[in-house]
């Protein structure tokens, strides 16, 4: 639309308010259909039945999935808008909560959250004029594998990840090598964990030794979910990850802003995705600071 | 008020598969063309997109694809049933069907674990397909 003159700003724009009309669970229970006759309903117990699949298919559990939890927390304790902000969390914390959906415990569940995000998109010759530096599209790729769980055979991977990563790299003419930070659809832990892995940041079960020694936390050398991510900061779907790639590419993220002040680099390139259904679809875009 | 678990939501597509469980069968689709067996019921094969079908009697055999245990209940009913396992059976014909495994501890359930059909007469209407582990 930009492109062909039809309009000169975008507006992308989410919000809800789950929390306080509680009304996650009862629209999960409403889509089930003939699953909930087992008493099976939600992506928690969906994107749980991935993880177990992953567990036997490769080297993965609470043993990876709790470098996520915990390094998210670190920079949701750095964000004042985050829901987790004043609440910190070590691996203890994390064995501790309790389980819902085996093997997920509660803290491998992102948050239920009341709010709202948007961004704008224009053209990269108005955008010059801004006061901050604007983050710019370098590349973009989607794939949707759009089996039901039920059917799926990927659950373990590849996930459309590999492909819509792919797809993204090749057009933005980088590879994971050239990435400062990662905002990554973090539904549940293990969903950081598969989707870096179709990335290619990883071989199948490395992510075990990968996430360890802080990598993805503040001072690591690949800061993931700056914000603190959907399971520490806020869940606003793919605006959660998307918006914070661009403030932090713009600058703008105060106390837990990618740089000196986090002992990490300062932000050129970072890449961001969103992630649907049970591993259903998936769209990666990589942005730069102009 | 009793607050009872859902009940199975029968459509044209789904009433043979319903109807044979009432007579403790498992009715599937095959498609006559390609051969694909499929689950759910629909009217053109998802592979070959062909509406030339048949239906087969499944073994009732297969083995646990993947699985999950609830320590919680996202509907009042099944709260007396927890922990429960939900998992994804791969049937020896080759299609996945979504289901509980009971007859055993939640903590012995493995993937791959091989496992049988075993019937839940629910009401005079429906017959539930469980599984449990194989003899």
């Amino acid at each position: 639309m930009l492109e062909a003159g039809l309009c000169n700003y975008v507006v992308i724009s989410y919000g809800d308010n789950p929390l306080s009309a509680g009304g996650m669970p009862s629209v999960f229970m409403e889509r089930a259909g003939n699953e909930a006759i087992f008493g099976h309903s939600g992506a928690t117990a969906g994107y749980a039945l991935a993880a177990r699949r992953a567990m036997h298919t490769f080297r993965t559990g609470p043993e990876t999935w709790k470098h996520i939890a915990v390094g998210q927390r670190k920079w949701a304790n750095l964000n004042p808008k985050a829901m987790m902000y004043g609440r910190t969390m070590s691996f203890e914390d994390y064995y501790n909560s309790r389980s819902l959906v085996e093997p997920f415990r509660l803290f491998d569940n992102c948050l239920i959250t009341d709010g709202g995000r948007a961004y704008v998109v224009t053209s990269v010759e108005r955008a010059r004029d801004l006061a901050r530096p604007p983050a710019v599209i370098m590349g973009m790729g989607q794939h949707n594998p759009s089996y039901d769980v039920q059917q799926a055979t990927h659950l373990a991977g590849s996930t459309g990840a590999k492909i819509a990563g792919e797809t993204a790299f090749k057009m933005a003419g980088v590879s994971v090598h050239d990435l400062d930070a990662c905002e990554i659809y973090d539904c549940f832990t293990y969903t950081v964990e598969i989707t870096l892995q179709d990335y290619g940041f990883f071989g199948p079960g490395e992510g075990q030794d990968w996430f360890k020694d802080g990598r993805i936390e503040p001072g690591g050398s690949m800061p993931v979910n700056t914000s603190g991510g959907q399971l520490s900061e806020a869940y606003f779907m793919g605006l959660t990850p998307l918006t914070e790639a661009v403030m932090q590419l713009m600058g703008r993220c105060g106390k837990r802003q990618l740089g000196p002040q986090t002992n990490t680099k300062v932000p050129e390139i970072i890449l961001c995705n969103d992630n649907g259904g049970i591993l259903q679809t998936h769209c990666c875009n990589i942005l730069r600071r102009l | 008020m009793e607050n009872l678990k859902p009940l199975p939501k029968v459509n044209a597509d789904t009433r043979q598969f319903w109807d044979g469980c009432k007579s403790h069968e498992l009715r599937f689709q095959k498609c006559t063309d390609c051969g694909h067996i499929r689950w759910p019921a629909s009217i053109i094969c998802p592979l070959c997109h062909s509406d030339n079908t048949k239906w087969i009697v499944a073994s009732g055999k297969g083995k646990v694809f993947t699985f999950v245990v609830y320590h919680e209940a996202y509907h009042p009913a099944f709260e007396g049933d927890l922990p429960y396992v939900v998992a994804i059976v791969e049937l020896q014909e080759g299609q996945h069907f979504l289901t509980n495994i009971v007859g055993c501890d939640p903590g012995e359930v493995r993937c791959e674990m091989p496992v049988e059909v075993i019937w839940e007469d629910v009401t005079a209407e429906f017959s539930l397909p469980k599984f449990k582990p194989a003899q």
